[in-house]
């Protein structure tokens, strides 16, 4: 089951690279118009709901862990963090080169960039938490969970607090033909699949680790 | 309700009592703060017109170490000859004793700010024509910096790297609160004229009262958020 999906998702993930970059180009900035890097934004938006995803599946977790006090939950809250740490610093790579082939900055305040980059903090800082609390693992997982969703109630807050800056970045954004569309969806759906499949392993590598430290 | 009152006075003359003995954290707060304040002067130097701007940011900083310094305490003292576990023998619901230790945070910081405030006016030659939006919006970032503090201080105090692991912690957090706030002590500085408020880059919020009403909120959000929370914080 897992390898028929594993499969889909890396035959869905070339199909839409590949469309992307040849029927569904996107054209390059004014400026620039041979430049290839609004195709980024195959990789960008689909990265950015995959980190706010995988928090919001973080906050879930945490209250089934504090609700239940089983262990499976904290399992899947600590991959759901690896995984959504690696989507958050695509979200802010991927953006921050955009950024500077299209406005001529790396990073600027401006609130959607605000609300990125204090994401990729919140991970880091919970990830940097999970690794230095001593203590008996039931401890760890509560901490961790009571941190969880202390952050989550932080993002709002940032989106809040980021209107006090002027925002740079484009509100919505539309594609000219489905030839752009379709690769895009195709993009997120193996996006999405991506995460959870990996949140999927990660999750049972866990739970076999402390299977054999219990041992 | 009259023995949570009880409980909670008990706690927080405990914990007032033993700094204003042993003073542990006071005076080391006051120092940290009046050197951040003096390097940032110093540093302001060259650029004599932004001394309105570099005045709030020099406040906010010497306000989050000093706050780091007082919070960590707040659970390492009930650490040594392990009072915590006496404190959680005790009758006394967890939510209580997080209420009196933010307490006793809020009141440390409070008397921190009273000394730091006539240093940062004096060094930065700050006018301040808006005194209740002062003292104001430094409650509010002084409640702000408490609550999560003194949530994270329980979380950390068995780390070996507790003071490290604190900061990141409440930094995080605290980042989006450092906006409005510095917004706001910039309106109260008169670093940003008042005809300019809502125009321009601040065309959203961009009024002291909308900064305060923001600062009212995340108060109040993780004010209660930390105290639901701390017991799952606090159980061994």
């Amino acid at each position: 089951m897992r390898n028929i999906l594993l499969f889909v998702t890396l035959i869905l993930f070339l199909a839409s690279t590949w469309t992307a970059l040849t029927k569904g180009r996107i054209e390059g900035p004014s400026a620039n118009p041979d430049s290839p890097v609004r195709n980024i934004i195959y990789t960008h938006v689909p990265s950015s709901i995959c980190s706010l995803a995988c928090f919001t599946v973080l906050l879930v977790t945490a209250i089934g862990y504090l609700a239940t006090g089983n262990e499976s939950w904290d399992h899947v809250a600590s991959a759901t963090a690896e995984v959504g740490t690696v989507f958050a610093t695509v979200l802010n790579a991927t953006g921050s080169i955009f950024s500077r082939a299209e406005w001529g900055i790396w990073w600027t305040p401006s609130p959607r960039l605000i609300t990125a980059a204090v994401l990729w903090f919140l991970y880091v800082v919970y990830l940097i938490l999970r690794s230095s609390l001593p203590g008996s693992k039931q401890r760890r997982a509560r901490i961790c969970a009571v941190f969880a969703i202390i952050a989550f109630l932080d993002v709002p807050m940032v989106l809040y607090t980021a209107r006090f800056m002027e925002d740079i970045h484009k509100a919505s954004f539309s594609f000219d033909n489905w030839w752009q569309r379709g690769p895009f969806i195709m993009g997120m759906v193996s996006t999405m699949l991506l995460a959870a499949m990996l949140i999927w392993i990660k999750t049972d590598v866990l739970k076999i680790k402390s299977r054999l430290e219990a041992e | 309700m009259r023995y949570f009152w009880f409980s909670l006075k008990a706690i927080f003359i405990k914990d007032i009592v033993t700094e204003l003995r042993a003073k542990q954290v006071l005076p080391t707060m006051i120092v940290l703060g009046m050197l951040i304040v003096w390097v940032l002067r110093m540093a302001s130097e060259a650029v004599l017109q932004s001394e309105a701007v570099i005045g709030p940011v020099a406040l906010w900083i010497a306000f989050l170490f000093a706050g780091l310094l007082a919070q960590e305490r707040s659970f390492a003292t009930e650490q040594q000859q392990d009072c915590i576990y006496a404190l959680l023998l005790a009758p006394v619901d967890e939510g209580t004793i997080y209420l009196a230790k933010l307490f006793v945070n809020i009141v440390l910081l409070s008397i921190f700010e009273i000394i730091i405030i006539p240093v940062v006016i004096v060094a930065f030659r700050l006018n301040i024509n808006n005194w209740p939006a002062l003292i104001g919006v430094l409650l509010l970032g002084n409640i702000a910096i408490s609550s999560v503090g003194t949530l994270f201080s329980a979380i950390v105090q068995l780390s070996r790297a507790r003071g490290a692991l604190l900061s990141i912690l409440v930094l995080v957090i605290l980042m989006p609160m450092m906006i409005p706030a510095t917004f706001a002590l910039l309106f109260v500085f008169g670093a940003i004229p008042q005809e300019m408020a809502g125009t321009g880059a601040l065309a959203f919020i961009g009024t002291l009262g909308s900064a305060v009403g923001y600062m009212i909120t995340f108060d109040a959000v993780f004010v209660v958020a930390c105290w639901l929370l701390f017991g799952f914080a606090i159980k061994e």
